[in-house]
Formats: C-alpha cells, sequence, structure tokens
C-alpha cells in the first residue's frame, strides 16, 4: 500500500486542475474537428487551449471517432478521452475557434470562461439559412454541370434538382438520419429531377445533368483531409477518412443508379 | 486557345467555389476570395488541357499554384488556408468519373460476358482516373503548406 502510494503524484494544489484543462482543450479540438478541419489544425489547436490553460505538457492522439489526450503539470497527469460526432464543415465557427484559442494562448482566460466561450460559440455561430445554401448549391451544380459539358437547356434543371436535394439533404441530417442513407435518398431524388428536367427541357444531355445534379454530394473536404492527414502523419485517421469517403461514393452511385433505371423505364 | 472557352471555364470555377463556399458556411464577405480561388483552378487547369497536358497533370499543376497562392494572401484573408484551397480545387474533383466508375461496376452485374471485358476496363479506367486525379489535388496542396511548414520550424 505504502509503495502504491509513493507512485502516485502529490497534489500541492498550487497548480490548476487538470480535469477541466483537459476536458476544455478536447472539447476545443472536438469542436474543430466536426467544423471539417484536419488532423494537423486539430492538434495545434488543443496544445493551444491546454497550454494557454496552464498544462506544460500535452499529448493527443486524434482518432476518427475520438480523441484522447495526455496532459501534465509538474509531476502530474492525466488522461482523459472525448468522443467526436458527425465530421461536417463549419467555416465560420472553425474560424471562431482559431480566435478564442488566440485569446486562450496568451493566458487570458480561465477553464470557466473558455468553456462558457465554448458554449456560446457552438449555440451562436451564425449559418447561411437553408434558401441561400439551396440556391448557392444549385448554382455551383449548374457551373459543374457546365464544365462536365451539359448544355445550356440542361443548366436550369440542374440548378432546380440540386437546389431541391440540398434543401431535402439539410431537412434529412436536421431529422439525424444516418449520413449515407440521406446521400442515397438525395442522390436519387435530385438524380431523378435532373434527369427528368432535361428532358422536358430537350436537353441532349439527360445523363451528364443527372450527373450534374448531384455533385453537391462529393465529399471534397473529406477526401483531401483524408490525403492531407496521411501526409501529415496520422495514417490511422486518413484510412479512416478515405473508406468513409469510399462508402459515401458508393452510396451516391447507388441512388443515381436507380434514377437511371427509373427514367430509363419511363422511357 | 479559345480564349472564350477559357473564360467560360473561369467563371463556371468561380461559380461552383462560391457556391460550395456558402454549403460550408464561409461569410458572404469572404466569399469573393472562395471565387477567386476557384477561378484560378479551373484557369490553370483549362490552360495546362490546351497545351495538351492530361487531366491528371493538369488538376496538379493547378492545385499547386492554388495552394501556393492561397499560402500568400492568407493573412489576408479571415478564412483558413485549409478551407481556401479546397473550395477552390473542389471544382476539380471527378466527381462525374467517380459515378461513372461505380455505375460501370453495378452493369457488371446485368450484361452478358462478351460485354462484361469492355464495360470492366472502362470501370477500371474510371477509377484509377479518379483515384490519381484526387491524387494529384491533394499533392498540389499539401506541397505549397509543408514546404512553408518547413521553412517556419527552421
Amino acid at each position: 500500500m505504502d509503495a502504491i502510494e509513493s507512485l502516485m503524484p502529490d497534489d500541492s494544489g498550487s497548480a490548476p486542475a487538470l480535469e477541466p484543462i483537459a476536458m476544455v482543450a478536447l472539447d476545443a479540438g472536438r469542436m474543430l474537428m466536426e467544423a471539417g478541419a484536419s488532423a494537423n489544425g486539430v492538434d495545434v489547436i488543443v496544445a493551444k487551449f491546454a497550454r494557454g490553460l496552464g498544462a506544460k505538457r500535452v499529448d493527443l492522439r486524434i482518432g476518427y471517432a475520438s480523441l484522447a489526450i495526455t496532459i501534465g503539470i509538474g509531476s502530474n497527469g492525466i488522461t482523459r478521452m472525448r468522443e467526436v460526432g458527425h465530421l461536417g464543415v463549419n467555416q465560420r465557427l472553425d474560424q471562431e475557434l482559431w480566435h478564442l484559442a488566440t485569446r486562450v494562448s496568451q493566458h487570458n482566460l480561465t477553464p470557466d470562461q473558455t468553456r462558457a466561450e465554448l458554449t456560446r460559440l457552438a449555440t451562436k455561430t451564425p449559418r447561411h439559412s437553408a434558401w441561400v445554401m439551396a440556391v448557392a448549391v444549385g448554382l455551383a451544380c449548374a457551373a459543374f454541370g457546365r464544365l462536365l459539358g451539359v448544355d445550356w437547356l440542361g443548366t436550369g434543371p440542374v440548378f432546380l434538382a440540386a437546389a431541391i436535394g440540398q434543401f431535402v439533404r439539410r431537412e434529412l441530417l436536421t431529422r439525424h438520419v444516418n449520413v449515407f442513407i440521406a446521400a442515397t435518398v438525395v442522390s436519387f431524388l435530385s438524380s431523378l429531377l435532373g434527369g427528368l428536367g432535361a428532358r422536358w427541357a430537350g436537353s441532349m444531355t439527360i445523363t451528364t445533368a443527372m450527373i450534374a445534379s448531384i455533385l453537391l454530394l462529393v465529399p471534397g473536404v473529406p477526401s483531401v483531409n483524408a490525403q492531407n492527414d496521411i501526409l501529415e502523419g496520422h495514417p490511422t485517421l486518413g484510412s479512416a477518412r478515405a473508406v468513409t469517403v469510399a462508402v459515401i461514393l458508393i452510396f451516391v452511385a447507388a441512388g443515381l443508379w436507380f434514377g437511371q433505371v427509373l427514367l430509363a423505364s419511363w422511357h | 486557345m479559345n480564349l472564350l472557352f477559357l473564360l467560360h471555364q473561369t467563371i463556371c470555377g468561380a461559380i461552383a467555389a462560391a457556391g460550395f463556399g456558402v454549403l460550408f458556411n464561409i461569410g458572404f464577405r469572404s466569399l469573393p476570395w472562395c471565387a477567386a480561388s476557384g477561378a484560378v483552378a479551373l484557369a490553370v487547369r483549362t490552360y495546362c488541357l490546351g497545351l495538351g497536358w492530361n487531366l491528371e497533370a493538369s488538376s496538379f499543376a493547378a492545385a499547386l499554384i492554388v495552394g501556393a497562392v492561397v499560402q500568400v494572401l492568407r493573412a489576408r484573408t479571415d478564412i483558413s488556408q485549409n478551407a481556401l484551397d479546397v473550395v477552390g480545387c473542389i471544382p476539380m474533383v471527378p466527381g462525374s468519373f467517380a459515378a461513372k466508375a461505380i455505375l460501370g461496376l453495378f452493369a457488371l452485374t446485368t450484361i452478358d460476358t462478351a460485354d462484361a471485358s469492355q464495360t470492366l476496363i472502362t470501370a477500371v479506367q474510371y477509377t484509377l482516373r479518379v483515384m490519381f486525379t484526387i491524387g494529384a489535388i491533394g499533392t498540389g496542396l499539401a506541397i505549397p503548406t509543408l514546404l512553408l511548414r518547413v521553412r517556419v520550424t527552421r
């Protein structure tokens, strides 16, 4: 018993408590990861938060669905883990987290104040409205369509199909429908609407219009992050992201395939 | 090089990048930077394709230049460098090839053996082009970032 107690670090009470520092730093990392950051960004921001709040040693393990941190001050140290949710993309939240990290790294905030700021960012960071997003995505897919060779008659239907698809996708994700199932549903709906619209408009590029209508579902950020993570020394996370990208593409293609079959049967 | 075609591709690249910028919740004030990033990417890629380069090499050159420009300009923008260069390169992600590749593999289950080999070859060609193009874009974006990081560390 005495031997075990001699191994336990002495908590003098003068050092800041490690638990709140670890949990706040992990939450900052989790939020950044869920906002679409690469592993390197998460690594840097967690270290900034932990050191800014008083930690002297910081080690982070980044997984696809969890983060684990070990922090230490003097002879004291703790290890904590935090689950990571759905990995989306939210650039404004990403930006706000970096601004907060700068303030924390200047030792201006306590763990409680930092926690309050993180809660405020999670709830108050503005998002574009559903309609603005739908119109923007419609325009983006129409432009994509032109890049792929869709004729002008097919461009309008692509815009409408992609805008409706984005609106439906947002609704499905708000209702916590599985990401892969949502991808198939939106892919089917958008490709079918794009194909029907292009045929009705007299377009000569119906198949390309169908494909252009679903390009909103192409996981561009995860695919680039996957490669970045591998290049920056996080092959496990990079591989997990790459597998997720591949599975999303399969589910998207399944929706497109079903849309094509249905459109052909109505010919 | 047909200048009208180059202009068309550049404008479409800008619109696509700005549209995806909104999807990624980038603020309205920063959207012109996204549009500029997409415009540069498509202009370079179209120019290189016009020189007779293949899609993979053209995408690599475009991503390299976008990555370098974003590195130079990152102090002037309020967007993370990662988001800005990814948004710019998204119009170059070969989503169409990916869809055709997977649909080709689906088609293998429904056709007779005589067409199967040609369908398989086409699907594999599309798959390889997707892999190489995404690899080219990722590598092109990573090189300026990694080079700068080395310089800063030293």
